[in-house]
C-alpha cells in the first residue's frame, strides 16, 4: 500500500483519475481512523470527518492550490482532519481542555500556511440556484465550465486537454453555455 | 484586453500585476463588470459544490465496498476459529461449552412493540379497518391483524403500517416475512426506523448471523438513541 502511495504525485492526482482518487482515499483510511481514535468520535463521525478532509484536500489539488507536496499526503489529511474535528467539537460545545481554542487557532494558521482553502461556507440562495441550473446543462457545457471555474484552466490548457481545436471555438462554446445558464436562471 | 479576457485570466489565476490593477479599478467603477464578476464567482462556488457532491458519492461507494469486504473477512476468520476449536474439543464439546446461545439471547431481548399509533377507545365507534387491525394486534390475533393491515396498505400516508405488520408476523414466528418488511421500513426511511433496526438485529441473532447482528446494533447505537443500553449489552454478549 505505502509503496503505491509514495509514487503518486500531485500531477498524477490532478489528471482526475477516479481510480487514483479512490485509491489514495483507501490507502490513508486506516491510518486516519487510528489517528482520530484519541478524539473519541464514533466510527461514523470519524469516517465523515475523513471524507470531508479528503475532499477538501482533493479540491485544493484540483484547483491548483497544492503545487508540490511540501508535506506527505498523510500530513495534509491529518492537519485538515484535526481542524475539522476541533471545529466539530467546538460546534458541539465539547471543549476538551482549557487551551482548546488556542490549539484551534494554531491548526487553522498551519493550514493557511499551507495555502489551503478550507471553504466551508454554505451556498447563498443565488448559488443554490446556480448549482441547480448548472446540473441541468448538457454534459459538454458542464465539463467546459468545470474546467474554467473549478480547475482554473486557461483557454490554452483547455485546448491541450480536450477536443476543442482553437481559442475561438472554446470562447464561443463557453459563451453559449453561459447564455443558456443565464436564461434558465432568469426563467426560474 | 477586453473585460471578458480579464475575467478569463482572473479565474485561471493568471492576471499579471498590471492586469490586476486594471481589474481592481474596474470592480470599483464599472457596475456591469462587477455584476458579471459576482455571477461568475458564484458559479465557481456552485460548481465546486457540485463537484464535492460527486466526490462524496464516490467515497460512499468505496465505504460500502470496504464494509462488505470487512464482513466477509470477519466471517471467514470466525469460521476458521470455530473450525479449529471444533477440531480441538470435538463437535459435542464445542457446541456445549462455547457456542453463543442465540435463541435464549433472542428470547431475552424480544418484546412485542406496543401499539403507540392508534388509540382504541370505547367512544370510537367508527369501525374502521385500521381500528380492527389494531384491536386484533393488541389481542394477539396476528393473522387477522395482518389481513387488515394488508387491506390498509394501499394508503400511503400511514407509513407505520409495514412496521406493525412486521410485528404481527414476528408474533406468528414468521421471521422471513417480518424481516422483509423491517428491511423495507429501513430502506424507505419510514416511521420506526430505529425500532426496525433493533428488530432486524434480533432476527439476525435468531438466525445466528452474528456479524449481521453486530452491524445492525452498531448502526443503531451510532445513529439513534432507541434501546441504546440494550444494544450495548447485547453487543457485549455477542463478542
Amino acid at each position: 500500500m505505502h509503496r503505491v502511495q509514495e509514487n503518486i504525485t500531485v500531477e498524477d492526482l490532478k489528471k482526475g483519475s477516479e481510480l487514483l482518487f479512490k485509491r489514495v482515499y483507501e490507502d490513508n483510511r486506516n491510518h486516519f481512523i487510528n489517528f482520530a481514535k484519541k478524539y473519541h468520535l464514533s466510527q461514523e463521525d470519524t469516517i465523515d470527518v475523513y471524507q470531508d478532509a479528503y475532499i477538501i484536500f482533493y479540491n485544493n489539488v484540483m484547483q491548483g492550490k497544492v503545487e508540490e507536496f511540501t508535506s506527505s499526503i498523510t500530513t495534509y489529511l491529518f492537519s485538515i482532519g484535526k481542524y475539522l474535528i476541533f471545529d466539530k467539537m467546538k460546534k458541539n460545545k465539547k471543549t476538551i481542555n482549557p487551551d482548546f481554542d488556542l490549539s484551534l487557532i494554531r491548526e487553522k494558521e498551519e493550514l493557511e500556511d499551507m495555502n489551503l482553502d478550507l471553504d466551508q461556507e454554505a451556498l447563498t440562495t443565488e448559488q443554490v440556484l446556480l448549482k441547480k441550473h448548472f446540473a441541468t446543462l448538457g454534459k459538454k457545457c458542464q465539463e467546459l465550465l468545470t474546467l474554467f471555474y473549478y480547475r482554473g484552466f486557461t483557454i490554452k490548457d483547455i485546448i491541450e486537454t480536450s477536443e476543442y481545436t482553437s481559442e475561438n471555438v472554446v470562447k464561443s462554446a463557453k459563451s453559449r453555455c453561459m447564455k443558456t445558464l443565464k436564461e434558465r436562471i432568469n426563467s426560474n | 484586453m477586453n473585460n471578458q479576457e480579464l475575467l478569463y485570466h482572473y479565474f485561471s489565476n493568471s492576471l499579471t500585476p498590471e492586469q490586476e490593477s486594471v481589474f481592481k479599478k474596474l470592480l470599483e467603477t464599472d457596475a456591469e463588470f462587477k455584476a458579471e464578476f459576482e455571477f461568475e464567482k458564484g458559479l465557481q462556488k456552485a460548481i465546486k459544490s457540485h463537484e464535492t457532491d460527486r466526490l462524496k458519492a464516490m467515497l460512499n461507494e468505496v465505504e460500502t465496498k470496504i464494509n462488505k469486504r470487512h464482513n466477509t473477512v470477519f466471517n471467514y476468520r470466525n469460521l476458521a476459529i470455530a473450525a479449529s476449536i471444533a477440531i480441538l474439543f470435538g463437535w459435542f464439546g464445542y457446541n456445549t461449552f462455547f457456542s453463543t446461545n442465540y435463541s435464549s439471547l433472542y428470547e431475552d431481548n424480544f418484546t412485542e412493540y406496543p401499539n403507540t399509533v392508534y388509540t382504541i377507545t370505547r367512544s370510537d365507534d367508527a369501525n374502521s379497518i385500521e381500528r380492527e387491525a389494531f384491536v386484533a394486534y393488541e389481542t394477539k390475533n396476528y393473522q387477522t391483524a395482518i389481513e387488515k393491515f394488508e387491506a390498509l396498505s394501499a394508503d400511503e400516508t400511514k407509513d407505520y403500517l409495514n412496521f406493525y405488520k412486521a410485528q404481527a408476523y414476528l408474533g406468528m414466528d414468521n421471521i422471513q416475512e417480518a424481516k422483509g418488511l423491517f428491511q423495507q421500513v429501513v430502506a424507505k426511511n419510514e416511521s420506526f426506523v430505529a425500532e426496525a433496526t433493533w428488530y432486524l438485529a434480533l432476527i439476525a441473532i435468531k438466525e445466528k448471523d452474528k456479524s449481521l447482528a453486530v452491524s445492525y446494533l452498531e448502526h443503531l447505537m451510532a445513529n439513534y438513541s432507541y434501546n441504546k443500553d440494550k444494544a450495548q449489552a447485547l453487543l457485549k454478549e455477542l463478542n
